[in-house]
């Protein structure tokens, strides 16, 4: 997988204007902002992705998905991880997982929040899931294509849609939509 | 070991924006108002404990910076950060120093800035392969966590939880240190408020705040001399999960850790029925419904009895066992100080010293923390060592 760079486009101001999404009009308090040492800063890191990941990110590259096995209980990771959390032991075994599944949980999101990749703000409303793909044991989050509760009901089956170039990264799936 | 116990507390004013102090400013304000309780000096320490979510405000080593705050400069002084939890874990880490006979005197503090920086979008700067994918903050993962516990209990609807939250703020109108004090909040307002994520409304939701909390724990022979009721700790656990939302099927509905740290601190304590055994409880509740999903895991009820006891009044300040006579998170939260008001406010019923919020006689006190569905603490003191 490519190794994830973050990129903190932060602000640490005390002016209300300076948190806000870039492209919205500036609040009246940041006319005249108060007191206080307002700091931005852009940092760039790059995190190593480790044996777990590396095997995920090439089988999204590949347009499949994997979860890494315990040898101990028989728990299939999806989001991978080299450890069982119960068993303590090391994962080095993957096993193939269906980009079908069940949802688990469902929210609309209303409240902008900013994207801790980007430091953009999504657009709202968005659909968000708890997703348990046919062949995991544990639910992945991701985005669903829909912003109306009563279409995407606790239990209804969805399937990942895929963007047409993939990086060998998460965002290979653009969101899930549900099977109708 | 031998016992320790909570002698005195000190809390800021909890607000929205305090422009009017820097951040150790703001911690000296709860340190000196909880020495000033106990009638000790800077120098009466023997060590500090700090609690603050360190990237929040966009600085690291918060100790370092806000240290002399807490009157920290030559002491052993400790920082603790488990999210939500850091508040409580700090309390934990100050029973320890001082059960095992190394301190006598220690200073627990919890702080927060949030009106200082994106603190929303701290919420998500945790795994970088898997979490910032999928920006949701605090809301976004309440909500789903919240949708699928609600799936999960029919008999549960948003009123109830819209009771909960109404319960808050009317009790944080009697608490002058609380952010959200709102004595005629009614459950249709809270029914009325936007939608942040759903189900979740704003006024479901805990506010932000700026705010501080200290408190005093001493070794048994200075807890005596220092407070005429201490609040000795009878048990304080805290349990760790895996790291993702989804490792955990319906983890609001089964909450391991908290369960499994309730289930050793009722034993420790000596708690066989909490919603008779205890008198007061300070729980913590980042979101109305989540105080439901904790009646079930804490033992106060049956998995299908939370909304019975909302509608019966149990959890009310009047009620057989008052949930948040402080109002809670759900009133102030200055995150890392959030565990701390939970323990201090628990500490202050047994004290008899909670004002207006006083529940009349209490002898034993819960208090709770959750930290990022990943952390659970459960806090039992009680007036006799």
């Amino acid at each position: 997988m490519t190794a994830p760079e973050c990129t903190a486009s932060g602000t640490a101001a005390r002016s209300a204007g300076s948190t806000r999404a870039p492209g919205t009009a500036p609040s009246p308090a940041a006319a005249n902002p108060p007191p206080g040492v307002a700091i931005s800063m852009e940092l760039t890191w790059r995190y190593a992705s480790g044996d777990a990941m590396e095997r995920l990110g090439r089988a999204l590259a590949a347009g499949r998905l994997e979860a890494a096995a315990c040898d101990g209980c028989g728990r299939r990771y999806l989001p991978p991880r080299p450890l069982c959390g119960d068993c303590r032991l090391r994962m080095t075994r993957s096993v193939a997982v269906s980009d079908t599944g069940i949802l688990l949980a469902f929210t609309v999101v209303h409240l902008e929040i900013v994207d801790a990749r980007t430091g953009v703000a999504r657009p709202t409303p968005y659909g968000m899931g708890l997703i348990r793909l046919d062949g995991a044991d544990t639910a992945l989050n991701h985005y669903v294509a829909e912003t109306d509760p009563a279409r995407a009901p606790i239990g209804a089956r969805v399937r990942a849609v895929w963007r047409p170039e993939r990086r060998g990264d998460l965002a290979d799936i653009r969101h899930f939509e549900v099977v109708r | 070991m031998r016992g320790a116990a909570v002698v005195a507390t000190g809390q800021t004013r909890h607000a929205s924006r305090r422009d009017d102090v820097s951040q150790p400013e703001l911690l000296r304000e709860a340190c000196r108002a909880a020495l000033d309780e106990a009638g000790l000096r800077p120098r009466d320490l023997d060590a500090v404990v700090i609690s603050n979510m360190e990237v929040f405000e966009g600085r690291c080593l918060p100790e370092l910076w806000a240290g002399e705050g807490a009157f920290a400069t030559g002491k052993p002084c400790l920082k603790v950060a488990t999210g939500g939890t850091s508040g409580t874990s700090a309390c934990i880490a100050g029973f320890h120093l001082v059960a095992s006979g190394r301190f006598d005197t220690v200073l627990v503090a919890g702080f927060e800035k949030h009106s200082e920086g994106p603190t929303q979008s701290g919420m998500a700067l945790t795994d970088p392969f898997w979490d910032r994918h999928v920006a949701s903050g605090a809301v976004g993962n309440f909500a789903l966590a919240v949708s699928q516990y609600m799936a999960s209990r029919p008999y549960l609807t948003a009123e109830h939880a819209a009771r909960v939250a109404v319960k808050a703020r009317r009790n944080a109108a009697r608490n002058p240190h609380a952010h959200l004090r709102m004595p005629d909040l009614t459950v249709a307002d809270v029914l009325a408020s936007p939608m942040l994520a759903d189900p979740i409304r704003r006024l479901d939701m805990c506010p932000q705040s700026d705010g501080a909390c200290a408190l005093v724990v001493a070794a048994p022979a200075r807890a005596r001399k220092l407070c005429p009721r201490p609040a000795w700790v009878k048990a304080a656990v805290t349990r760790h999960e895996q790291p993702f939302l989804g490792d955990r099927d319906n983890r609001l509905g089964t909450m391991r850790t908290l369960r499994e740290a309730a289930r050793v601190a009722y034993q420790e304590a000596g708690i066989t029925a909490p919603l008779q055994d205890l008198d007061v409880a300070e729980i913590y509740e980042p979101v109305s419904y989540a105080e439901l999903a904790w009646y079930e895991a804490l033992g106060f009820c049956e998995a299908d009895e939370a909304g019975v006891l909302v509608e019966s009044g149990v959890t009310e300040l009047d009620g057989e066992l008052p949930v948040n006579p402080s109002g809670g998170v759900l009133s102030s939260n200055p995150v890392g100080a959030s565990g701390v008001i939970r323990v201090a406010e628990a500490a202050l019923q047994l004290h008899g010293r909670a004002g207006e919020r006083q529940v009349e006689g209490a002898r034993t006190a819960l208090a709770t923390g959750y930290g990022v569905y990943a952390w659970a603490d459960v806090i039992v003191l009680g007036t006799e060592p």
